[in-house]
C-alpha cells in the first residue's frame, strides 16, 4: 500500500492507521487519546492531519490531473489521523507542511487548554506532562480565554492508590478505555456532559490488581500515583530500566530513584511480557526499598545486635564457626535472586562441600515450559489449572483477557508499536467460552466461561475423566482448538507426582497443548539449572534447624512460623531487619533486586536483565560479594568474586551470554533442572513491609467511610438530603 | 429496597425487546432507568446499583448514562419540578433573568426542594422550543413559553395553590407499540402509522 506523507513516498500494510503513516514518515503528530493497546476513539483531536485519495472516474480508471497524474481529492477539512484508516494512494499533509494543519493544531489546543486550570507549576505531572509539551510545541503560546477556570474537585482519591484531579481532566478517555478493555472492569466512566463532564466511579473505588496503570497512561496530571506524588520532578529522577522481581512475569520497569531513595515504579513496554501493564504489587509495592533499610552489619555482642562493619562481621563470622567443618555451614538464598548470585552460591557449595544448599520458594518438581505469554494471549482456548493469578503472576491474567478479546497485538513499526490500531475497538467482543478455569475461586474465573471447583492435585485427573457438563465442556474445547495452552498454578505444582507428568504428558501429545506453569519465586525457573537443592544427606529450607550453622540470604522464615535460626551459628543476609535477623548471630546489610545487576529468568524460561538503580544501601552488598566475604571467613577462595566471573561461568554451564541481553529478554534452553522434595508453597504477592504507611510518608489518604464523616454535616441524622439535581 | 424484585413480568418485557446477547441486556438500560424515575421521581444510588445487576454491567456505567440525560433526577425533586432552558435563543430571550428571579423568588437552588416540598428548579439544555423562548418545563408535561417574571409569578401563585394551568405545549410525546403517540398524560397526539391509507397504485 503506497502512502504519501508531507511527499515522502511510503509503503506501509494494509490497515495502517494515518497516525502510523505519519510516524513511519518519520514526522509528528500530537496525539492524547491514541494508545498502543487501547482502540482508536479520535477523542482529543489533537492528530489533525489533511488527507486526500485519488478517486475512479465513471469509466474505472483513476481521474488524472494536468500532469498526468491521479488527481488527489482532498477532505475539505482536518482529520483525526488516529481513527483514520491510510488507503492505497492517500496523501497525508501533518502541519510541517500545511498552514491549515497547523493553524487547526493550535486552535484545538487553545481550546483544550480552555478549561484546564493550567496548575504547571504545582501539578506533580511536571516533566512528564503530554499536554504541557504539547502545548509547548504545537500551540499558540497565548490564549483568548481569559475568564476563570470551571473548577472541580481536587485531590479526589479514587482509591489508596490513585488520586484523581477532575478539572485537570481532558476527556482523553484513556482511563475509562483502560478499564472497559484491559482488566474489564469498567469502574469509570464519565458523568455529566457537556462542560460539566467529570471522571468518576460510582463503585466506591477502584478495584485492587491493576489500578495503577491509568496514572501511567493518563496524559494530564489528572491521574497520580499516591505513594509516588510529590516526592519529586520527572527531570529528578534517575531512571533506570530494569526487571521487575516480585512475582516470575518479571515484567519491564523503570526504577525512579531520587536522592538514593526509591520513589517511583513506572511500566516500561516489553511486547513479548507484559506490554505496557504493571501490576499494583510492582508498581506500588516498592516503598520497602527506600525504607528501614538495614546499612550497616550487625553482630550479637552480649545477646544483643550491635552496629559493625564488614571487617568486625567476618571476623564474628569466622570465631562463631570455630571447631566447625565448612560443610556443617548450610547455605538458603531466596528464588529471587539473580542467577548470577545463584552461580556464585553454588560454586561456594562446591568449595566447601555442603550439601545443605537451598532456595526457596520452589516446588518438589519442575514441570517444563513450552509456552510463552504470547502464545496465552493469542490461543484460541486457556484452561487454566489450580491457580489464583492474582496471587501467582498478575500479568499472565491480563495476557489471558487479552486471549478472551481476540489475541489482537498492535503491529511492529520502525518507529515503535502502532500507535493506533484499528482493529481495536471500544468494548471488544469477549469469547469467555474459550477460558476455563479449574481450581479454586479467583479473580479469574469471573471472566471465565468453564469453571469447576476442585482441589489442585485432581484438576489434571478430572479434566480427562470430564465428570461435570462445565468440565465436559473444557475438554471438549481443548480437543477441538488449534492453539490451547495450560497455565498451571501452585495447587497442582505443589503435588507433582509421576502420574500426574503421564498425563500431561499424554495429555500434551493428544491435544498439542502448550503448557506454562507458573514458577513459584521470581527466578525459581532460573535457579532450577543450578545445582541449589539438597545433595545427599544435606537439610533442605525446611529442615533449617537441624543444621549445625546456617547462611540465609533474603529469606525469612521466622515471619512463616518456621523456625528462624540453625542450631549454632546463624548468618543472615538481608535488606530489612526482619524477624529472622533479629533471631542471628551475625546480620550482613543485603541490596535489592531494585539496585542489582545480573539475571532472572520469568515464568517463559526468559532470561531478563537486571540493572541497578541509585539506591543508597549503605554498605549493603549483593549475594555475590557476600559470598566472597563469606568465602574469606571460611578460609576458602571461591572463583566467583564478581558479575564477570559469575557470567562466565554461567556461559560455559548453561551455554549463554548473559553479558548482552536485549531489552526484552530471550529465551534460550538451560539444560537440566534440579529437583528434590519440598514443602508446599503458598503464592503471596503482597509481603507485608511492601505496603506503603501513608502516614509516615506524610500523604495519607482518608478512607471511603473517613471522607463521608467529613462530609456530613452536624445535626443531620444522615438520611437523604431532600433536594432536586442541577 | 429493590424496586424490580416484585416486577418479573416487566423486567421480562423489557428485555424482551432487545437481543438476548450481553450487550442486548445492556441496551435495556434507559428503560429500566425511565420506569424507576417515572415511579419514584428519581433514581437512587441503590437503584442504580440494582439496574448495573440486572443488566450485567456496573453502576458507574448507569450512572454515567443517567448523567448525560437531565431528565433523570439523582434526588428527589418537588411536586412542580421547574426545568429552565438556558442555551443560546432562551438566554438572548432572558432566560438568565428568569432563572435569576425563579431562585430569589423560590428561595431555592439546584439539587433543593422548597421547605413545602412543592418547587424544585434545574437548569436545562435546549428544550428545542426557541420560537417561543424563554421557556419552562413543568415536571414531564409539557411547556410554559414565553415566559416573563409576570407570567412567572402568575404560575407559580397558581402551583402555590395546586392548581397549574395546562402547559402551553404538552410534551414529551411517547411513542407506543403501534406507533402511536401519547403525551404523558395518556392524550393521543398526531396520528399513527395506522390511521394512514394505504397507498393505491405505482410502485413504493
Amino acid at each position: 500500500m503506497k502512502v504519501v506523507v508531507d511527499g515522502i513516498p511510503l509503503d506501509l500494510p494494509a490497515g495502517t492507521s494515518g497516525i502510523d503513516a505519519v510516524f513511519a514518515a518519520g514526522r509528528d503528530v500530537p496525539y492524547f487519546c491514541a494508545h498502543s493497546y487501547l482502540s482508536p476513539v479520535g477523542a482529543c483531536r489533537m492528530c489533525l492531519v489533511e488527507s486526500g485519495s485519488p478517486r475512479k472516474g465513471k469509466d474505472g480508471n483513476f481521474e488524472l490531473d494536468e500532469s498526468g497524474q491521479p488527481k488527489i481529492f482532498w477532505f475539505p477539512k482536518p482529520m483525526a489521523a488516529c481513527t483514520m484508516q491510510a488507503t492505497d494512494g492517500m496523501h497525508i499533509r501533518t502541519a510541517k507542511t500545511s498552514d491549515v494543519v497547523a493553524k487547526a493544531q493550535a486552535g484545538m489546543m487553545e481550546f483544550t487548554l480552555l478549561n484546564h486550570p493550567l496548575d504547571c507549576p504545582t501539578c506533580d505531572k511536571g516533566g512528564a506532562c503530554e499536554l504541557q509539551d504539547r502545548a509547548f510545541e504545537y500551540g499558540y503560546g497565548a490564549s483568548r480565554f481569559g475568564f476563570d477556570r470551571r473548577h472541580a474537585d481536587k485531590h479526589y482519591p479514587l482509591s489508596d492508590f490513585v488520586i484523581l484531579d477532575q478539572e485537570r481532566c481532558i476527556h482523553c478517555k484513556r482511563c475509562v478505555r483502560y478499564f472497559e478493555e484491559v482488566p474489564g472492569q469498567e469502574v469509570l466512566d464519565f458523568i455529566e456532559r457537556g462542560g460539566h463532564t467529570f471522571i468518576d466511579t460510582e463503585e466506591g473505588g477502584l478495584p485492587t490488581g491493576f489500578q495503577g496503570n491509568i496514572t501511567d497512561i493518563c496524559p494530564v496530571g489528572a491521574l497520580l500515583d499516591n505513594v509516588a506524588r510529590f516526592r519529586g520532578r520527572n527531570w529528578e529522577y534517575d531512571h533506570t530500566p530494569t526487571t521487575c522481581t516480585l512475582c516470575p512475569v518479571g515484567c519491564s520497569i523503570t526504577a525512579d530513584a531520587r536522592n538514593g531513595r526509591l520513589e517511583r515504579v513506572v511500566a516500561r513496554e516489553n511486547r513479548e511480557v507484559n506490554e505496557v501493564w504493571i501490576c499494583d504489587a510492582g508498581r506500588f509495592g516498592h516503598v520497602f526499598a527506600s525504607e528501614d533499610r538495614l546499612t550497616v552489619p550487625l553482630v550479637r555482642v552480649d545477646g544483643e545486635l550491635r552496629p559493625s562493619d564488614w571487617d568486625g562481621a567476618i571476623l564474628a563470622i569466622r570465631r562463631g564457626l570455630t571447631g566447625m567443618n565448612p560443610a556443617d555451614l548450610a547455605l538458603y538464598l531466596n528464588a529471587d535472586s539473580t542467577l548470577e548470585e545463584g552461580a556464585a552460591l553454588e560454586t561456594l557449595a562446591g568449595l566447601t562441600d555442603t550439601p545443605s544448599v537451598d532456595h526457596w520458594p520452589r516446588y518438589a518438581a519442575n514441570v517444563e515450559t513450552t509456552a510463552t505469554l504470547t502464545d496465552v494471549a493469542t490461543a484460541d482456548a486457556v484452561i487454566v489449572l489450580g491457580a489464583d493469578l492474582g496471587e501467582e503472576a498478575p500479568v499472565l491474567e491480563l495476557r489471558v483477557l487479552e486471549m478472551l478479546r481476540g489475541g489482537i497485538l498492535p503491529p511492529e513499526f520502525p518507529h515503535g508499536t502502532a500507535i493506533a490500531d484499528l482493529r481495536l475497538v471500544e468494548r471488544p467482543t469477549r469469547h469467555p467460552e474459550r477460558l476455563a478455569v479449574i481450581g479454586g475461586e479467583s479473580r479469574l474465573s469471573a471472566h471465565a466461561g468453564m469453571r469447576v471447583s476442585a482441589n489442585g492435585h485432581n484438576a489434571l485427573a478430572r479434566l480427562m475423566r470430564p465428570d461435570t457438563d462445565d468440565l465436559r465442556a473444557a475438554a471438549k474445547l481443548l480437543a477441538e482448538v488449534k492453539k490451547p495452552v495450560l497455565i498451571l498454578g501452585a495447587d497442582v505444582l505443589n503435588t507433582v507426582t509421576r502420574e500426574f507428568t503421564a498425563q500431561l504428558a499424554d495429555l500434551v501429545t493428544r491435544t498439542g497443548a502448550k503448557v506454562l506453569p507458573i514458577s513459584a519465586g521470581p527466578n525459581s525457573k532460573g535457579l532450577a539449572h543450578l545445582n541449589l537443592v539438597p545433595r545427599a544427606g544435606g537439610l533442605g529450607y525446611d529442615r533449617l534447624e537441624e543444621a549445625r550453622a546456617a547462611f540465609i540470604s533474603r529469606l525469612d522464615p521466622a515471619t512463616h512460623g518456621l523456625p528462624g535460626r540453625a542450631r549454632g551459628f546463624t548468618i543472615v543476609h538481608d535488606t530489612h531487619l526482619t524477624a529472622t535477623a533479629r533471631l542471628a548471630d551475625v546480620v550482613l546489610p543485603a541490596v535489592t533486586n531494585y539496585e542489582k545487576r545480573g539475571t532472572t529468568v520469568n515464568l517463559e524460561g526468559r532470561l531478563l536483565p537486571l540493572r541497578q538503580a541509585a539506591l543508597s544501601a549503605g554498605e549493603g552488598a549483593d549475594l555475590i560479594r557476600t559470598l566472597t566475604a563469606l568465602a574469606e571467613a571460611l578460609g576458602v577462595r571461591t572463583r566467583i568474586r564478581g558479575l564477570k566471573s559469575a557470567q562466565a561461568l554461567l556461559a560455559d554451564r548453561l551455554g549463554v551470554d548473559l553479558t548482552d541481553l536485549p531489552e526484552s529478554g530471550v529465551i534460550r534452553p538451560l539444560g537440566v533442572t534440579f529437583t528434590a522434595p519440598a514443602l508446599p508453597h503458598t503464592p503471596q504477592l503482597w509481603k507485608e513491609r511492601m505496603h506503603a504507611n501513608p502516614e509516615r510518608r506524610g500523604s495519607r489518604v482518608p478512607d471511603r467511610a473517613d471522607r463521608i464523616a467529613t462530609w456530613q454535616l452536624t445535626g443531620q441524622d444522615g438520611a437523604l438530603p431532600v433536594g432536586g439535581d442541577d | 429496597m429493590t424496586y424490580f424484585a416484585d416486577k418479573q413480568l416487566l423486567v421480562t418485557d423489557i428485555f424482551s425487546r432487545y437481543p438476548a446477547t450481553p450487550q442486548g441486556r445492556r441496551s435495556a438500560l434507559m428503560p429500566l432507568l425511565r420506569e424507576v424515575q417515572d415511579a419514584l421521581g428519581y433514581v437512587s444510588e441503590a437503584h442504580m446499583a440494582e439496574i448495573a445487576r440486572l443488566c450485567g454491567t456496573t453502576a458507574t456505567e448507569v450512572r454515567s448514562v443517567m448523567s448525560f440525560y437531565s431528565t433523570y433526577h439523582t434526588l428527589p425533586t418537588g411536586r412542580y419540578h421547574l426545568q429552565v432552558c438556558s442555551t443560546l435563543m432562551c438566554a438572548l430571550a432572558g432566560s438568565d433573568e428568569l432563572w435569576d428571579h425563579l431562585v430569589s423568588v423560590l428561595d431555592v437552588q439546584p439539587g433543593e426542594v422548597t421547605a413545602d416540598g412543592r418547587f424544585s428548579v434545574q437548569k436545562v439544555e435546549c428544550l428545542g422550543s426557541c420560537g417561543t423562548a424563554p421557556v419552562v418545563q413543568l415536571n414531564d408535561e409539557g411547556y410554559y413559553e414565553q415566559v416573563t417574571r409576570t407570567k412567572c409569578d402568575r404560575l407559580l401563585a397558581a402551583m402555590r395553590a395546586d392548581a397549574p394551568p395546562p402547559p402551553d405545549n404538552p410534551v414529551p410525546v411517547t411513542v407506543r407499540e403501534d406507533g402511536r403517540q401519547m403525551t404523558a398524560k395518556g392524550e393521543r397526539v398526531g396520528a399513527s402509522i395506522h390511521d394512514l391509507a394505504p397507498l393505491a397504485g405505482g410502485e413504493a
